[in-house]
């Protein structure tokens, strides 16, 4: 048990991860409210991209250009990698956003409400 | 030049969707010329790139010179030509059925043309890609266009692809966080590399997390039961349009992706923590297997019930590419292929029958064999053969090689599953067949004919149904030769 405490003090990053994405997915499953349910999805998201950043941070590293004349270190540079993954993630998650968006919106003038349970409501009476 | 087939494939559809819009600004009425243009030549691209693979075997194509681990590579075997080539012939039969059976509202729409053209394109990377980041990026790419094409009707099909929008992107991200996980493991995102070094650390449970999160994340793409609760809702709302090619590509190609990484990264032997993992694979298999057959049996709108047909379909595949062998691994690949087919041929049925009869649920279906064209009837009847896997369809050699691999490994559970969906299938046909050949009241015998486009796409579906039968010898053989060549 001391052990699993001291685990998780050690790597505080990853508790918070932890908790951003099963917040992220509580929020999508709790509210009825489309678009808090988008805000939930983005936590989960952006929860998954917090974890890319995270396991590739490095304390005292720099930027991974090779100066020429200076011998190339591998332990004082960080892994470009991730940071490049995080990037495109990014990038699917904005579009990802503008999707939902224009769904909510079209739900919206065509129901007149966000709420879920309305909306199935009216769909049901149809 | 051949060696650039693949790149070729992907850049046809994704060149012409993005620049649809510009073309087509004056004159908004060619945009469904020019998709069909595409897809034409996007099948003369995947024939040619059969014919090269046949001939010269596998070949990995490296992205700007740079070849794998260091750069990008997409991998170009046998399995990803035939994939490529069936999802391009459905995907043709489909536009020319979409055209005919579009709403006015729909034709005109220009981006409605340029969103199917970027899902090909998306789908033609996700079967070529061979690094797991790049089946991330692809599966957005097809995934938010299909949100959008199933949105496109408006209405309640709005809230049905917001629906798919929110579990689809929950498996994206848990499948983007299975594959940080496998990267924090091994520090390599290729899957030939990932291959080499999981096997020293498949007992980690770093590993063993993110081959979790990635089959969640890929079995809410492939609509694997328990989580298919987003697919029936969105094909039956989706535009009768775009419904076969939806319900054709979609979750057969992310099911592509998951056999690419299962069968890299999990070998026949592996087992994490006394549970082997292709055991567990084929039992939830017969799970999707049984279930969605049985929720298909209940349904009373057609197109529903045809939706669960190929969610229990998904299962079948899985059990025949989890059984551990090459005869059940290349039945389940074989039926993969041939489920692609049919579902387009039953979506275009109920697409038709909606079209001209305005008919969507069983009950109206009654006595509809003595006025619907003659055309529809022979593919209703030739597709459901298909479906119950009668000799000589394709479907019939899926099922029998996949029951055979049960026998060779023997698990006779998943020998009976499939002999157990089988008469799922025949049973709710059957209620289909009983309403359709139903003797009418009143009798009036003029049929309706339909349109030659149709016609057109309804005889190529009923065709390619008994041609792939034919040739499942070969079809299956080059399936296996990817697999002794080091394919994959």
């Amino acid at each position: 048990m001391t052990e699993l405490f001291q685990t998780l003090v050690q790597r505080p990053n990853f508790v918070v991860f932890v908790i951003l994405f099963l917040w992220g997915i509580y929020i999508m499953a709790a509210h009825p409210n489309f678009v808090k349910k988008l805000i939930g999805l983005y936590i989960v998201q952006t929860s998954a991209i917090f974890f890319l950043v995270a396991f590739s941070a490095k304390n005292g590293a720099t930027v991974p250009i090779i100066i020429e004349g200076v011998a190339a270190d591998p332990s004082l540079y960080v892994n470009p990698l991730p940071h490049a993954l995080t990037v495109t993630a990014i990038v699917v998650q904005v579009a990802t956003l503008g999707v939902s968006l224009a769904l909510v919106s079209a739900i919206y003038r065509r129901f007149g409400t966000l709420d879920e349970d309305e909306v199935m409501g009216q769909l049901k009476n149809e | 030049m051949s060696s650039h087939l693949p790149i070729l494939l992907f850049l046809a559809p994704f060149f012409m969707g993005v620049s649809m819009p510009i073309l087509t600004s004056k004159k908004p009425a060619l945009s469904p010329n020019i998709t069909l243009a595409t897809v034409s030549i996007m099948v003369v691209l995947a024939i040619l790139n059969l014919r090269v693979v046949l001939l010269e075997g596998p070949i990995e194509y490296a992205f700007g010179g740079w070849t794998a681990p260091l750069g990008i590579a997409w991998v170009n075997d046998s399995i990803a030509a035939i994939v490529v080539l069936t999802i391009s012939v459905v995907s043709l039969l489909s536009v020319i059925y979409g055209r005919v059976v579009v709403t006015s509202e729909l034709a005109k729409n220009t981006p409605h043309y340029a969103l199917i053209l970027i899902m090909m394109s998306g789908l033609v990377g996700l079967i070529f890609a061979a690094d797991l980041f790049n089946i991330f990026v692809f599966l957005e790419v097809a995934a938010l266009t299909g949100y959008a094409l199933v949105g496109a009707s408006g209405g309640k099909s709005l809230v049905y692809a917001l629906r798919y929008l929110l579990l689809g992107t929950l498996g994206a991200t848990l499948y983007l966080l299975g594959v940080s996980y496998l990267y924090v493991a091994t520090g390599t995102l290729n899957m030939a590399d990932l291959a080499d070094r999981l096997p020293d650390l498949i007992t980690s449970t770093a590993v063993a997390a993110g081959l979790i999160f990635i089959f969640l994340g890929l079995s809410i793409k492939m609509a694997l039961i328990p989580l298919h609760s987003w697919l029936p809702d969105a094909y039956v709302s989706a535009p009768s349009s775009v419904a076969p090619l939806l319900a054709s590509t979609v979750t057969k190609v992310a099911l592509v992706a998951w056999v690419r990484i299962e069968y890299m990264l999990i070998g026949p032997n592996v087992d994490v923590s006394r549970v082997p993992v292709l055991v567990l694979l084929e039992e939830l298999g017969v799970i999707a297997a049984l279930i969605g057959g049985a929720l298909a049996l209940i349904q009373t709108d057609l197109k529903r019930m045809f939706a669960y047909g190929g969610v229990s379909h998904i299962g079948l595949i899985l059990i025949g590419v989890s059984l551990g062998n090459d005869i059940g691994f290349a039945g389940g690949m074989f039926y993969l292929i041939n489920d692609a087919v049919m579902q387009a041929g039953l979506f275009m049925i109920a697409g038709v029958v909606l079209y001209y009869h305005n008919v969507s649920t069983l009950d109206e279906l009654k006595g509809l064999g003595h006025i619907a064209s003659p055309w529809l009837t022979v593919t209703l009847i030739v597709v459901a053969i298909g479906m119950v896997g009668l000799p000589p369809t394709g479907g019939f050699f899926g099922k029998w090689n996949i029951i055979l691999g049960a026998l060779e490994a023997q698990h006779y559970i998943a020998a009976f599953a499939v002999v157990a969906s089988t008469l799922l299938t025949f049973g709710y046909f059957l209620k289909v067949f009983a309403k359709w050949f139903h003797h009418p009241q009143s009798v009036e015998a003029n049929s309706i004919a339909i349109e030659p486009g149709l016609r057109v796409s309804l005889g190529a579906i009923s065709f390619l149904i008994v041609a792939l039968g034919f040739m499942s010898d070969s079809v299956i053989q080059s399936l296996l030769a990817s697999l002794n060549n080091g394919g994959l």
